[in-house]
């Protein structure tokens, strides 16, 4: 279809293999956009001064497919003129320095996209069931982000 | 028809439906995923137990901490997803239908 590019799409994986960021942002660009914003979260080498070997995530995939799709939707009420948002994220271990997500929008100006991709990583971090485990050198750790709103952050 | 020293079933629940009693006191048998901690705690990731019908979500906990008392030490942080929908630990009724998925939800980190 010579067409099907015109149509704004969601392209939302989970996947245990390495994120590509020249894939994702080719997902997304489109010739009535002037702009495509990206966000790439990598995993850190350190926390609270432990060193870190390398992350683990697992997921409610079906859930967590459908709690993205929530957020393309949302996207697009707020920013209408959004054309194509990617969103991928990966499972299972993940080395240090690689990318555990990453978000990709178009759109015709730049303003809606960026702020699009600031949306898409706060909602996503709020409200998909995504879980991280931190490996530490003789330890490891269930992360719990502070825009979990069940999250019981005194502890 | 029923023999009462039969009240020994696979699920930690009440006795499944008779005749005389309401709708509310027929078991289903519902899905359980576990993830992240509470998979680590209760041992497995899934299995089906057979949980009343009509409950509400706190109820539901102490059914599922009743075959997994590990759990118990996570009560404070959890959220169910039942049906793929959040629900909070309390008092929200909850109908439950053969083979709904109900997920035990630590504290998410995706990102």
């Amino acid at each position: 279809m010579e067409e099907s590019n015109n149509v704004p799409k969601d392209f939302i994986k989970l996947k245990s293999e390495k994120l590509s960021v020249d894939e994702v942002s080719e997902l997304v660009v489109s010739p009535c956009c002037g702009a495509v914003s990206l966000f790439i979260g990598t995993t850190r080498n350190n926390f609270e001064g432990k060193k870190v070997i390398h992350l683990e995530y697992e997921a409610y995939t079906s859930m967590a497919e459908t709690e993205i799709k929530k957020i393309c939707r949302d996207v697009r009420q707020k920013w209408p003129s959004v054309k194509h948002i990617a969103v991928q994220h990966r499972l299972g271990v993940v080395p240090i320095t690689e990318a555990s997500v990453i978000i990709a929008v178009s759109s015709p100006h730049r303003a809606e996209s960026l702020e699009a991709v600031m949306y898409c990583i706060d909602t996503l971090k709020a409200s998909v069931p995504i879980w991280k485990k931190e490996i530490y050198e003789d330890e490891y750790s269930w992360k719990e982000n502070k825009e979990c709103f069940w999250a019981n952050s005194e502890k | 028809r029923r023999s009462p020293g039969r009240r020994r079933r696979r699920g930690p629940a009440t006795e499944g439906s008779s005749p005389r009693d309401g709708g509310s006191m027929r078991c289903e048998q519902v899905s359980v995923l576990y993830f992240a901690r509470s998979a680590e705690l209760a041992g497995l990731r899934c299995e089906t137990l057979s949980v009343p019908r009509e409950i509400t979500s706190l109820q539901l906990w102490e059914e599922i901490v009743k075959v997994h008392p590990r759990l118990a030490v996570i009560r404070d942080q959890v959220v169910f997803a039942v049906r793929q929908e959040y629900v909070l630990l309390g008092d929200q009724l909850l109908v439950l239908q053969p083979g709904d998925e109900v997920a035990i939800i630590p504290p998410i980190s995706g990102g």
